[in-house]
């Protein structure tokens, strides 16, 4: 296949890279190397949640954040990528999920503090509209509600930890639980099952109703498990919230995450819809290279090798997630140009000995020179038609930062300029 | 006055303790069990679930390998749902283990040990996975899987059926003498530190590689050398039956079907204490290799954790060392030995002949105390009253696995989707004073033994702590938090291939979903990795052991 620019990536950066390229009126190619863990783990956009790994005190301005975090550290993927990648790469956002159809909410300006399923404050800058009313800078008590023989959200433990942190008395925060129609105990049921239930006007009135009369009291919200419909639009939330005649927000859960299904599927249909080719395929496993330019990448897909060229390459790999990056028993290794990104003298070196702290392992990626080319040891690029973007990056880590998806946007974005301009 | 009494008090709740409390209780003795951890988190939960048929000890230590016979064949009809027949096949892959075949055959015979050997051609048929190298093999139709942690479960369960209590998190932490017999033990409970008393007429000391420690309270001396192993989970069953190299017994050369995984054993380090357990890369990647000459696939299985236990060999003043020590057991009689009376301890051994090391101290302790009712361990099987944990083998089935065609699907809710653990399996262990922590559930049920080592369940759990327990959020939240660290702890040493992913997958729900690191900050520090000692903390008296 030819092309006028690639995109490889299942991830958030990936499809910002992509849409950027459309915007711009290019060819791209969107090559999509299967599910990867945004399925199951993502919900919100979190840009900058907290300004280092020690503080527990929240971002409360992202942009402001990343700001000084790019004065601090000119070596970071966001000082890399720039203040005006992420600015740029978020409008194009903001109004890609508009067109798509999400009503979504929250800007650069400021971060929402929304409570997670086990009751935790956490800073998130752009949200669905249906978390938002969960914002805990609003003052009405929270009833945090879930369903009688559901376990992947638990609204007791929700309610014990955010009475500790939130509100003003015993009154604030409580939960309650109620039973789903024609889910009958003892029968497995997902989250996605419930989800799909919602999509019916007459199950979820019937909930609503439940709901009502087990809050019992006037100016209240509700915080759900996100089940609300399987679907990006709001219908089922707005009509839903109408019944039960509280503010309700949804609280993302176990996986797999409903509001990651509906980010994901909905973004890649629109692309798709709007004109974008996409190739599912099993990660890239070779680059050709003449000239200091990669000329060709080759996919396994269908059991053949399918060679893909095109006069630039955005690879938006997130992590190991995708299965992109191998890790072998010492060495990670990159699909492309078969280097390896990390040795390590024994796999335990990998990892923290605690699982709340940075992970040696999620910080390895190509090193990336300042127009995000992945670079060689000898710092020059490997390609010069070759960007990166994304947790393919090396060097950070943004689980504890809270920033993963502020970094695939701007990271995205510029990576999709660079090769625009290759 | 002491806070409570009982007939005899038994320290340490690994099998060979849970099998002298049922032992007690059969014979209407009244006991109390104490455990300084959990029930079997010691070195019976740390063995790899080899049931022995006695082939491995036959040539260099054929009472052991005598014992093995009899007892897997006890073990076969009192504890039934703790096993899985696998069979096992003692293969050799070089000239060396040629070289030992014949010693093998004349062991086996000797200790009545059912052997044959079969031609490879047949036993690739039976068994694909047999890599090229195998030149030999020989069936043992007697070898198989022992779930240790339900077998310390039934045990316990069957004593406290008729009786009998159990104490975990509790150490003994000294005894009550009135002149030179032992009339009671002073306890400490290691999350709350509080103190107690238990008055008593005899104690047994089932400490297995800590019986020195405890012994040294009385100012006598055990001698029981720790001899660490190492052993290695793959994701999936590699072979359907225990492999085992036919020559001396080595490292790397035992790879154990034990229920949805396999394991990989083991290697034998002597170490200055119990608690000092390093997992080496060299002792994994030998192993790995050592476990591929044998069976293909075990180096391109998905390796999911490592863990390493300790052998409480006893020292009979021989000049061997680790492996070549016996692993027979001894009672050792302080009456008669050091004149203290009413107290006893039973060292060496293993979990296939846990029940037999009970039988013959309780035989000395209730002789002592004038009781006549003989042994019954042998006969009456463990779960001899209706019990969940008889099901546990069966739990697919149950679970109503749906059908190809026509069946309704009829999937029952799961708190643990890797282990295929239901809400019901659970629920009663919350309403169980031993279970302490949420690792104490997981011993019990296999929550979070799976691949994704407790990701999802961890969550489902904490909550029931909230829900069924009333614990606050900040405990419950902890409670997770270490579930998670204590499996993580396993993980690190193999973390290679899609172990990554997995961990990507946790960090993603916890930490970025959850926002559980902040969580656990503002409840206070982060967490110290559960305690391990280390070898500069070695204390005075253990250092001496060395």
């Amino acid at each position: 296949m030819k092309a006028d620019i690639a995109v490889v990536g299942s991830g958030l950066a990936a499809l910002v890279a992509t849409r950027t390229l459309q915007q711009a009126g290019r060819n791209a190619l969107l090559i999509w190397p299967g599910l990867s863990s945004l399925y199951f783990t993502y919900a919100t956009v979190d840009v900058l949640g907290y300004s280092d790994l020690t503080t527990t005190q929240p971002v409360d301005q992202p942009e402001a954040g990343v700001a000084k975090l790019i004065e601090d550290h000119p070596e970071h993927p966001y000082a890399l990528a720039g203040l005006d990648a992420l600015r740029s790469g978020t409008a194009l956002l903001t109004e890609w999920l508009r067109d798509a159809g999400f009503t979504w909410q929250g800007s650069l300006a400021r971060n929402l503090l929304l409570p997670t399923a086990i009751g935790t404050p956490k800073p998130s800058c752009l949200v669905p509209a249906s978390m938002a009313a969960g914002d805990l800078r609003r003052t009405e008590p929270i009833v945090f509600c879930g369903f009688h023989g559901y376990e992947d959200f638990v609204p007791e433990l929700a309610a014990a930890n955010l009475s500790r942190s939130w509100g003003g008395d015993d009154q604030s925060v409580r939960a309650i639980r109620v039973s789903l129609p024609g889910f009958e105990p003892g029968r497995l049921f997902t989250s996605i099952d419930i989800a799909r239930s919602f999509e019916d006007v007459a199950f979820r009135r019937e909930v609503a109703g439940r709901i009502r009369r087990e809050a019992a009291v006037d100016g209240v919200r509700i915080g759900m498990p996100a089940v609300l419909g399987l679907t990006h639009d709001m219908e089922v939330y707005s009509s839903f919230a109408a019944e039960v005649g509280h503010p309700v927000f949804e609280i993302p859960t176990l996986p797999p995450s409903v509001l990651g299904l509906r980010l994901f599927d909905r973004l890649r249909k629109h692309i798709q819809e709007s004109g974008v080719e996409m190739v599912w395929a099993a990660p890239a496993h070779a680059a050709e290279l003449s000239d200091g330019q990669c000329r060709r990448i080759l996919l396994k897909s269908a059991g053949r090798e399918q060679p893909i060229d095109a006069r630039a390459y955005v690879l938006a790999l997130e992590d190991t997630v995708d299965g992109a990056l191998r890790a072998g028993v010492h060495e990670v290794i990159d699909p492309f140009f078969h280097q390896a990104l990390a040795h390590h003298a024994v796999p335990t070196d990998r990892t923290d000995e605690s699982l709340f702290k940075p992970q040696p392992f999620a910080s390895v990626g190509y090193r990336v020179s300042n127009r995000l080319q992945p670079i060689g040891d000898d710092g020059r690029p490997l390609a010069g038609n070759v960007f990166v973007a994304g947790g393919a990056i090396a060097g950070y880590d943004p689980v504890g930062s809270k920033s993963r998806g502020g970094l695939a946007i701007a990271t995205g974005y510029r990576a999709a300029r660079e090769a625009m301009a290759a | 006055m002491p806070d409570s009494s009982t007939g005899v008090v038994v320290i340490g709740g690994g099998s060979t303790g849970a099998g002298v409390l049922r032992d007690l209780s059969l014979r209407g003795i009244d006991a109390i069990l104490v455990e300084k951890g959990d029930l079997a988190s010691g070195t019976t939960g740390r063995s790899h679930g080899l049931l022995h048929s006695g082939g491995r000890y036959c040539v260099n230590d054929l009472a052991a390998a005598i014992e093995c016979v009899e007892e897997g064949r006890i073990l076969r009809r009192i504890a039934r749902t703790t096993i899985e027949d696998t069979g096992g096949y003692f293969v050799s892959v070089s000239a060396e283990d040629e070289a030992w075949e014949p010693r093998f055959v004349e062991g086996c015979g000797k200790a009545g040990i059912t052997c044959e050997r079969i031609p490879v051609e047949e036993a690739r048929r039976r068994e694909p996975a047999l890599s090229k190298q195998v030149r030999t093999v020989f069936w043992l139709p007697e070898d198989g899987h022992l779930d240790p942690f339900y077998l310390v479960m039934g045990n316990v369960e069957s004593a406290r059926r008729r009786g009998a209590q159990v104490r975990t998190y509790t150490e003994v932490a000294g005894f009550l003498k009135q002149g030179n017999q032992v009339s009671g033990i002073r306890t400490r409970d290691t999350i709350t530190g509080e103190e107690s008393t238990i008055a008593c007429s005899a104690v047994i000391n089932a400490t297995g590689a800590w019986a020195g420690f405890v012994a040294r309270l009385l100012d006598v001396e055990v001698k029981v050398v720790p001899v660490k192993g190492v052993m290695v989970v793959l994701s999936h069953r590699v072979a359907h039956a225990a492999i085992n190299r036919c020559h001396k017994p080595g490292d790397g050369d035992i790879i154990v079907p034990a229920l949805s995984v396999a394991i990989l054993g083991t290697t034998a380090v002597k170490v200055p204490h119990p608690e000092v357990l390093p997992i080496e890369w060299d002792e994994v990647r030998h192993m790995i290799e050592e476990g591929s000459l044998m069976v293909d696939g075990v180096s391109t299985a998905r390796a999911m954790r490592a863990y390493a236990g300790v052998r409480p060999l006893y020292d009979l003043g021989a000049e061997a060392e680790g492996r070549e020590m016996s692993r027979n057991f001894a009672v050792i009689d302080h009456e008669q030995r050091d004149g203290i009376a009413g107290f006893t301890s039973i060292v060496g051994g293993k979990v296939t002949t846990y029940r037999l090391m009970a039988e013959r101290v309780t035989d000395l302790v209730a002789r002592r105390l004038g009781v006549t009712t003989p042994c019954t361990t042998a006969d009456v099987p463990l779960n001899d009253r209706d019990d969940e944990l008889d099901q546990l083998r069966h739990r697919p089935a149950q679970l109503g696995v749906p059908k190809p065609h026509g069946d309704e699907l009829a999937l029952q809710p799961l708190v643990c989707e890797c282990e295929l653990v239901r809400p019901q399996d659970v629920a009663p262990w919350f309403a169980d004073p031993a279970v302490r922590t949420l690792e104490d559930i997981r011993r019990r049920t296999r929550t979070g033994m799976g691949p994704c080592q407790a990701a999802i369940c961890a969550y489902r759990l904490a909550g029931r702590l909230v829900t069924d327990r009333h614990q606050d959020g900040p405990a419950a939240t902890r409670a997770m938090a270490d579930l998670l660290e204590t499996r993580w702890r396993g993980v690190r040493p193999v973390f290679w291939g899609s172990q990554l992913r997995q961990a990507q997958v946790t960090a993603g729900v916890h930490l970025e979903l959850f926002n559980l690191d902040r969580q656990l900050m503002s409840q206070g520090p982060l967490p110290d990795p559960p305690p391990q000692a280390r070898e500069g903390d070695i204390p005075v008296e253990v250092a001496s052991q060395r």
